[in-house]
This record gives C-alpha cells, sequence and structure tokens, in this order.
C-alpha cells in the first residue's frame, strides 16, 4: 500500500531548486524543472553513492552524478550517459493545497 | 642460428630508439609553457574557435580534475606523474592536410619514416596521422566520402559536424568518470571523428598515427566513432615516440558507440617508448545485435593502465576484448577488459595474454558484470600470464558479478587448461608439442591479425609467437 509523505510548502520549491526528503532508510531527491516537480532516489545506480546533491540542470531537467559524472533524466529517472545503466526509481509527486507531498511504497 | 627465446626476446624493440625513438627538431607555431591552468585550457578553446559549449564543457572538467585526488590504486609508478611538468599542448601545423605534399616537411619526414603513406596507399581506407597535439593529415577514401562515411579529426569534426558531436560527445566516457579523463576533457586535442552511415561497411581498415615527438609533452586525443544500424568499421590506430630520459604522458579517452546491429572493430597497436605514461580511457557500447571487438596490443610505456570497456545495452550484443601486453624491464602493464552484460541473451569474450620479463610486470585487471535482467548471458574471461624471469611479476584482478542464475560464465586462468584437449589431439597427430601450441594459437589470433595493416601484422605476429612459447608446461 503506497504511502503519502509531505515534503515542504509549494513556496519553498522555486524552480531551480531541490530538495532532499527521507523516508525509512530512503533519500529522495525533489527537484523542481521550470515549475514542473519530479522525485528520484538519491541513489546513483552506478555504485550506490548519493546522486541528488550534484549538478543539478533545470532547462534539461538533469541531475549529474558527483562521483563517477553519469547524467540522470529526472522525469524518468533513466540514465543518460555511462558508467550508470540501470533507472533509478522515481516518485510521483502530488500537490495538495500548498503542501508537496510524495507517494512512496 | 635460431634464436634462443631469451634472445629473441631481448631482440623485441631492441632496435626501438632506431626505428621510433628519433625526434625533430621542434619547430612549432606554438607551444604552450608547462603547466595546466585555466587560461591554458581557454586559449586551446580559443585556438580552436569552439562554440561555447565546448569551452564550458572544458572549463568544468578541469574542475573535476583539480578536485580529483590522483589514483592510489593500479601501479606505484602513478605516484611518479608530475602534472605541473607537462606541455599541455603544442601546434605543429595550422590545420590538418588532406594533401600529403601540404605537410610540413618536418612533420612529413616523420611519418614517412614511420611509413604512413606507404601503408595508406596499400592497406587502408583512410589515414589520420596526430603530430603532437594536432592532427596534421586526414584523408579518407572518395568512394566512402560519397556514402557518407565521415573520417577526419575530432577538432575538424565539431567544426563540420557539430550536432552530430554535441549528441554523442561524452555520453560514453562522461568528463568525472575518473581523474585522467577528466583531464583528457579539459585539454583534449586531436583525435578521430568516424562516423558511418546506416548499412554502410568500410571494408578496409581506417588508420590514425599518433605520434610525440616533444619532450614532456602531453597528448590528449579524444576519439568518437558512431556506427549506425548495420554499418561495419574497423578502426586502427598506432603510437610511438621518441626515447627521452624525463616523461611524457599520453591520456586519450576513445568512445564508441555501435547502434543496432553495426560491428566496430577498433585496433590498437601502441609502442610507446619507455618514457611515456599511458593511461587512456575506452569505452564502447553496443546497442541490440551489436558487435563490438577491442584488439588491444600494449608494448612499450613506463606505465600502462588500460582497461577497453564494452557496455552490452541491446539484446543479443556481443563484445569481444583481445589484450595482449609486453612488460620488460622497469615496465608495468596494467591492462584488461571490463564487459557488462545488461541486457538477455548478450555474449562476450575476453582474452587477456601478458608477457613479463627483466623484472617487468604484466597486471591483468578486468570486471565482468551480468545486471540483473540478462537472462542468457553468455561470457568467458581467459587471462594467460607468462613469467620468463624470477624476478618478473604478473598479478590478475579478475571481478565477477552475476546478477542473474541463467547464465553461462567461464573464467580462466591458465593456457593448459584452454588447450589441453587440443595439444591432446595435435600431439596424436605425431606433431610436437611447441608446434602443435603454435598451431592453436595461430588459429586463434589469425582473423585478428589478417585485418591488421601489414607492418603492424608483423610485429604483432613476433609478440604472439614468443608469447606462445613457452607458455606451455
Amino acid at each position: 500500500m503506497p504511502e503519502i509523505i509531505e515534503v515542504c510548502p509549494v513556496s519553498d520549491l522555486q524552480p531551480g531548486e531541490r530538495r532532499l526528503v527521507e523516508w525509512e532508510d530512503l533519500e529522495i531527491g525533489v527537484f523542481n524543472c521550470g515549475g514542473s516537480l519530479y522525485a528520484i532516489e538519491d541513489r546513483c545506480s552506478h555504485d550506490n553513492g548519493p546522486l541528488a546533491e550534484g549538478e543539478f540542470d533545470e532547462e534539461d531537467c538533469t541531475v549529474e552524478c558527483p562521483r563517477h559524472g553519469s547524467l540522470f533524466d529526472i522525469k524518468s529517472g533513466r540514465p543518460k550517459t555511462l558508467p550508470a545503466y540501470v533507472p533509478v526509481d522515481t516518485f510521483p509527486v502530488i500537490i495538495e493545497g500548498e503542501t508537496i507531498k510524495l507517494e512512496v511504497d | 642460428m635460431a634464436l634462443t627465446e631469451n634472445e629473441t626476446l631481448r631482440e623485441i624493440n631492441a632496435d626501438y630508439t632506431e626505428r621510433y625513438g628519433f625526434h625533430d627538431a621542434e619547430n612549432y607555431l606554438y607551444k604552450a609553457p608547462k603547466g595546466l591552468t585555466r587560461e591554458l585550457v581557454e586559449k586551446i578553446s580559443e585556438f580552436k574557435s569552439e562554440p561555447q559549449w565546448m569551452r564550458e564543457f572544458r572549463l568544468k572538467a578541469l574542475e573535476h580534475f583539480l578536485a580529483r585526488p590522483q589514483p592510489t590504486w593500479g601501479s606505484p609508478l602513478l605516484a611518479e606523474v608530475d602534472y605541473d611538468d607537462i606541455h599541455y599542448f603544442v601546434r605543429a601545423s595550422e590545420r590538418a592536410e588532406r594533401s600529403w605534399d601540404d605537410v610540413p616537411e618536418d612533420v612529413k619526414k616523420t611519418f614517412d619514416r614511420l611509413g604512413i603513406p606507404e601503408a595508406e596507399r596499400k592497406f587502408l581506407s583512410g589515414v589520420g596521422a596526430q603530430y603532437e597535439s594536432e592532427v596534421v593529415y586526414h584523408q579518407v577514401r572518395e568512394d566512402l566520402e560519397q556514402q557518407g562515411v565521415i573520417f577526419m579529426d575530432m577538432d575538424s569534426g565539431l567544426r563540420e559536424h557539430e550536432d552530430l558531436i554535441r549528441e554523442h560527445f561524452a555520453t560514453v566516457i562522461p568528463p568525472n568518470d575518473n581523474k585522467l579523463a577528466a583531464l583528457n576533457s579539459a585539454v583534449w586535442s586531436g583525435g578521430s571523428f568516424v562516423y558511418v552511415p546506416e548499412g554502410v561497411h568500410v571494408e578496409m581498415p581506417l588508420q590514425a598515427y599518433f605520434r610525440i615527438n616533444t619532450e614532456n609533452m602531453g597528448q590528449f586525443e579524444r576519439t568518437l566513432i558512431i556506427a549506425e544500424p548495420g554499418s561495419y568499421v574497423h578502426y586502427v590506430e598506432g603510437c610511438t615516440a621518441p626515447t627521452y630520459s624525463s616523461s611524457s604522458l599520453h591520456s586519450a579517452v576513445v568512445e564508441l558507440i555501435a547502434k543496432p546491429g553495426a560491428r566496430i572493430r577498433y585496433t590498437t597497436v601502441q609502442n610507446w617508448s619507455q618514457n611515456v605514461f599511458n593511461l587512456v580511457t575506452k569505452r564502447a557500447v553496443a546497442h541490440e545485435d551489436a558487435t563490438v571487438e577491442w584488439v588491444d596490443c600494449n608494448l612499450g610505456s613506463k606505465l600502462t593502465m588500460k582497461y577497453p570497456s564494452i557496455y552490452l545495452m541491446g539484446e543479443r550484443a556481443h563484445g569481444e576484448v583481445l589484450s595482449i601486453a609486453f612488460a620488460g624491464a622497469g615496465q608495468h602493464q596494467d591492462a584488461g577488459a571490463k564487459i557488462i552484460h545488461a541486457a538477455p541473451n548478450t555474449t562476450s569474450n575476453i582474452f587477456a595474454k601478458s608477457i613479463s620479463k627483466d623484472g617487468g610486470r604484466g597486471s591483468y585487471r578486468g570486471l565482468l558484470e551480468i545486471a540483473k535482467g540478462a537472462h542468457g548471458a553468455r561470457s568467458k574471461v581467459v587471462c594467460d600470464a607468462l613469467l620468463l624471469d624470477e624476478h618478473s611479476r604478473s598479478d590478475t584482478y579478475p571481478t565477477i558479478r552475476i546478477g542473474e542464475d541463467d547464465v553461462d560464465v567461464g573464467h580462466e586462468a591458465t593456457v593448459s587448461k584452454v588447450g589441453d584437449d587440443q595439444l591432446f589431439y595435435l600431439m596424436s597427430h605425431g606433431i610436437p608439442e611447441d608446434e602443435a601450441a603454435k598451431l592453436i594459437v595461430n588459429g586463434f589470433v589469425e582473423p585478428i591479425t589478417k585485418e591488421l595493416p601489414m607492418e603492424y601484422a608483423v610485429e604483432m605476429n613476433r609478440l604472439i609467437e614468443l608469447q606462445m612459447e613457452g607458455s606451455i608446461g
């Protein structure tokens, strides 16, 4: 059964900004790409290092793994460059009133 | 009188200085002072009149390079690389000429001496010759050009086919992949850009020849090969440098993209002088039904660290690495291969052979990974080492990760295990053991050596023959 978790108020995540949230033992990066919100697992599928703190390109909606440079499409979780080749998990983002929430399971 | 095995081994590269170790007077248009700075990176980009995105790419890569520590794995010799004692950019010629007559006289003499124009006439579909940082000559056969085949130096490729390059460049090896890839991304210059359109087969090899002339020079070529669906290309590269007392650095990045059903074979016969650090990143992507083959022959250099990789991303893709390394006195050949099976029914082979003598060190460092979901993958890894005396050293660092149950993976580390039944069969027909071994190994390498330009095939055959001798028993 999916669970809904709260991230932050909508006004706290402006275009070009990101936020990290924790749920159980999972860390999730929530990104605002030009007004659209997306969430991916904060774990590079190449060597399990942190991903969401890497360079965020708002225009292309990508994040670059700070460890070995794989570029991930934030919308789909798919790597656009090697060395990572397995997509990372994505999570549906819900806006309820003025609050950003995530559906996790 | 026939030479003994050890005498023959001593012969290898005994004539290096005469054949390749000469150097020309430095008569350059530009030679950067030693050391790596942001200003130099900007200057290289400015020299080449590059688009803004490439300039930014270089500068970002420089930050990655500076932020990363020098790797501590691989070889203790790596600690000897002095990044402040290197000329990062040397320009010998104004542009890549298409006529041999237009190449500057000194440079032309060098390549004449190395036999490049002759090889072009006899064996090749196209030739590129890089001298120091840039390509001085490039030619591709007219009929191939008419079919849409592109073979040019990377600098020209960026000028003439920017969209194609922007789409594929650094998608296989991003600048932050490792410290040396970051360095190459910051200061890259020259190398080859090859594009083969859908369904086109380039029957004869394309060849690039890389020559370092300056002492303490860094050569950082960047090569990208794109094979569209159903196409085929064989690319051969050769490398030499003069013999100096102080070190030079060769740090290339090579990216191959084989689209569905395409096949790329990439052959390297490097014969660097013993003062060259050869730290290269080579990686390929093979999509559905595509094949990538790396044939990697490592002679010379002080230290080589090179692990050609293949990511088998589409179903039924096939990857193959044949790696031969020869480590003599004071040398460390840390070579190997990486193959990642990321799709079902993919297949691969790694055959790595090393010979160490006179205190040389040969290492095999490999990764075979079968990802979750890659059902039915098959792979065979064979690494053979031959030590010729008690001072020499051989190490094997094989890593195998398997994420599925229904796969077939074999790892063999000795020649005798590979060939016992074959040897027995031949010997039972009256063929002596040594001859039998030669037959087996010749049979194994023949499909590859016959594809090489003649002068390289001769050199490689000599090495293989040596490797073969004494590997039994």
